[in-house]
């Protein structure tokens, strides 16, 4: 059993901190809880059990699904929310106009691709591998697989290229960075462009592995952000640490007390954190001003 | 007729749940998404009390008021230490937490079950159990509670909470104590939510969870910000506007289930069109109702 247990909290842990690294490029550079991202990784899950379901291989169902998704994640940016953040100053108008934009996306599903869940087994994906006494499935493995290159690429992508470095001067200071010739528009499409592909992959590989419905993909990206701010916004190792004590905690609650309780106690996690320790594990200052 | 008159009285729960929102998301600047979780408060302890206790609505009433506030001040004395952005994801958690509470707590709330069967409100001999009383009833309260918050917004103390909402640190300087404004209002705010949660509970006699989720919050939400934030008035068209929209949908002929999702789309288009055109006073009614421009 203990093995199974910490299998389970091991593919948590993989689901919430891929959601939670696509979402840190937004909010890295775009400063706001962009709740709307939900709806594309909905977008993609739904979008992708469509197209199987209408013949189209699945590779070929994978790449359209991904592709349309991020192309939707820049194009929201692009036409809405960059105009609305010319005009409005405080961050609570743009996740506002985010969450209409996300009852918008999520309606629309509702109404075009029906409410149930979608979920895409084939014998392939499905199977299931015997691991000492636990189970694993193959598209669990490749959760877990996924997650470390996505990880690894992070971490490098913002050490290394030209790109992640003007993403992160753009988060240090918005106004510094354009100064300096930073289009930072530009980047904040581009980050937009890079979170929703990663989203659109974790929307998938959920989508694989216990299926997508409207509603479930809001609760995800909440324990992608609680990971987040838990470990400090702004820093990857953060979020590792983050979704691992989120899944933890998640399992730990599921297997003593019922898994019923998982939510509560993910939020309940969460608001301790935000009084006693709002800076995560290490991070950036929570304050109302800086003198 | 009778179908009018239930609208009317949602209308007016509504209007008291936009109004008492009203009070922290437009005059005080903080948005909360907790709302639809103390209006759930209310209508669970009215339910629980008059139903397993048999208490008449003139105790229950004040007790679920007190019970709201009671679980408002713990609340917002603790989610009141983290400021905007993350005040929002807080009170978003205190949502979900109150809300897998009533679906959990079978010996309690009775889980996803819910709670049949609460009587008609009884007082003093007067029997409050058709819709014309009850639509009587709710206007009483409806006009009670937006003369209070109106009182409220007149006194200095609104005066503060408008200040601290433009400039905190400004409003300290001056020697209003901002936590303890803040911590008032969200107090006041849930309590008078209680009320609307009662009149619910009563008027259904059924309640279950699925009535008080995030989802209802976030609704509660758009009618305050397309009644104008600050604007009570505007509340009450808001709200008119957005329960009468699946009816009007319903009225030309889309089917029941698409009529609920386009009345989501139909208010998640208004709330980002809402942002895009207006300054920061958020207010579509601008120009038709006699509410000053706090901004000017």
């Amino acid at each position: 059993m203990l093995y199974q247990l910490i299998i389970n909290i091991l593919i948590q842990f993989s689901l919430v901190s891929l959601i939670g690294s696509s979402f840190f490029y937004i909010f890295n550079s775009g400063k706001y809880y962009a709740i709307h991202h939900a709806a594309i990784i909905t977008v993609a899950g739904y979008f992708i059990s469509v197209s199987y379901e209408n013949g189209t291989p699945l590779y070929l169902s994978i790449i359209i699904s991904v592709i349309i998704s991020t192309l939707l994640g820049i194009l929201i940016e692009f036409i809405l929310l960059k105009n609305i953040r010319e005009k409005q100053q405080k961050t609570f108008f743009l996740i506002i106009a985010s969450l209409g934009i996300y009852i918008m996306f999520q309606n629309s599903i509702i109404i075009f691709w029906g409410e149930e869940l979608k979920l895409i087994s084939t014998n392939n994906i499905s199977s299931i591998n015997r691991f000492y006494d636990a189970f694993i499935t193959n598209i669990q493995m490749i959760i877990i697989i996924t997650n470390i290159i996505i990880i690894i690429s992070t971490i490098l992508f913002f050490k290394l290229s030209r790109l992640g470095k003007k993403i992160r001067a753009v988060s240090e200071n918005t106004e510094l960075s354009s100064v300096f010739g930073i289009n930072v528009n530009y980047i904040i499409l581009w980050s937009f462009g890079i979170g929703s592909f990663i989203a659109s992959i974790s929307g998938i590989l959920i989508t694989f592995d216990v299926g997508m419905n409207p509603s479930s993909s809001f609760n995800l990206l909440f324990y992608g952000v609680i990971a987040l701010i838990i470990g400090g916004i702004g820093n990857i190792k953060g979020l590792i640490f983050g979704a691992l004590l989120l899944a933890t905690a998640q399992h730990l609650t599921a297997y003593y007390i019922d898994s019923k309780w998982m939510d509560a106690i993910t939020y309940i996690i969460l608001i301790l954190f935000l009084i006693w320790k709002p800076l995560g594990f290490s991070g950036q200052r929570l304050k109302k001003i800086e003198i | 007729m009778d179908y009018i008159l239930h609208l009317l009285i949602l209308i007016f729960i509504y209007v008291m749940l936009a109004q008492s929102l009203s009070l922290t998301a437009g005059f005080a600047g903080m948005i909360s998404l907790a709302h639809a979780g103390f209006y759930g408060i209310g209508a669970y302890a009215t339910a629980i009390l008059s139903v397993n206790y048999h208490l008449s609505f003139l105790l229950t009433l004040p007790i679920g008021m007190l019970i709201c506030g009671i679980m408002a001040l713990i609340v917002s004395t603790i989610a009141l230490r983290t400021v905007e952005d993350y005040f929002i994801i807080c009170t978003l958690g205190i949502q979900v937490i109150i809300f897998s509470i009533m679906n959990n707590w079978m010996n309690l709330t009775n889980g996803p079950l819910g709670i049949p069967g609460i009587p008609s409100i009884n007082i003093i001999g007067l029997e409050f159990n058709n819709k014309p009383s009850f639509l009587i009833l709710s206007i009483i309260l409806g006009t009670a509670i937006f003369l209070f918050l109106r009182l409220i917004i007149k006194s200095s103390f609104g005066r503060t909470l408008k200040a601290l909402s433009e400039d905190e640190i400004y409003t300290q300087s001056i020697g209003k104590n901002v936590y303890l404004s803040k911590v008032t209002a969200f107090t006041i705010s849930a309590v008078i939510a209680a009320i609307p949660g009662v009149l619910y509970a009563h008027y259904i006699s059924y309640i279950d969870p699925t009535s008080f989720t995030i989802n209802e919050s976030i609704f509660i939400l758009s009618i305050v910000i397309i009644g104008g934030m600050r604007n009570l008035w505007g509340m009450v068209f808001a709200s008119s506007f957005l329960v009468l929209l699946p009816e009007a949908l319903r009225f030309i002929g889309l089917p029941n289930t698409i009529a609920a999702n386009l009345r989501q789309i139909i208010y998640g288009t208004i709330l980002i069109i809402v942002i895009f055109n207006t300054g920061n006073n958020l207010n579509i009614f601008r120009g038709y109702t006699r509410q000053r421009s706090y901004k000017e």
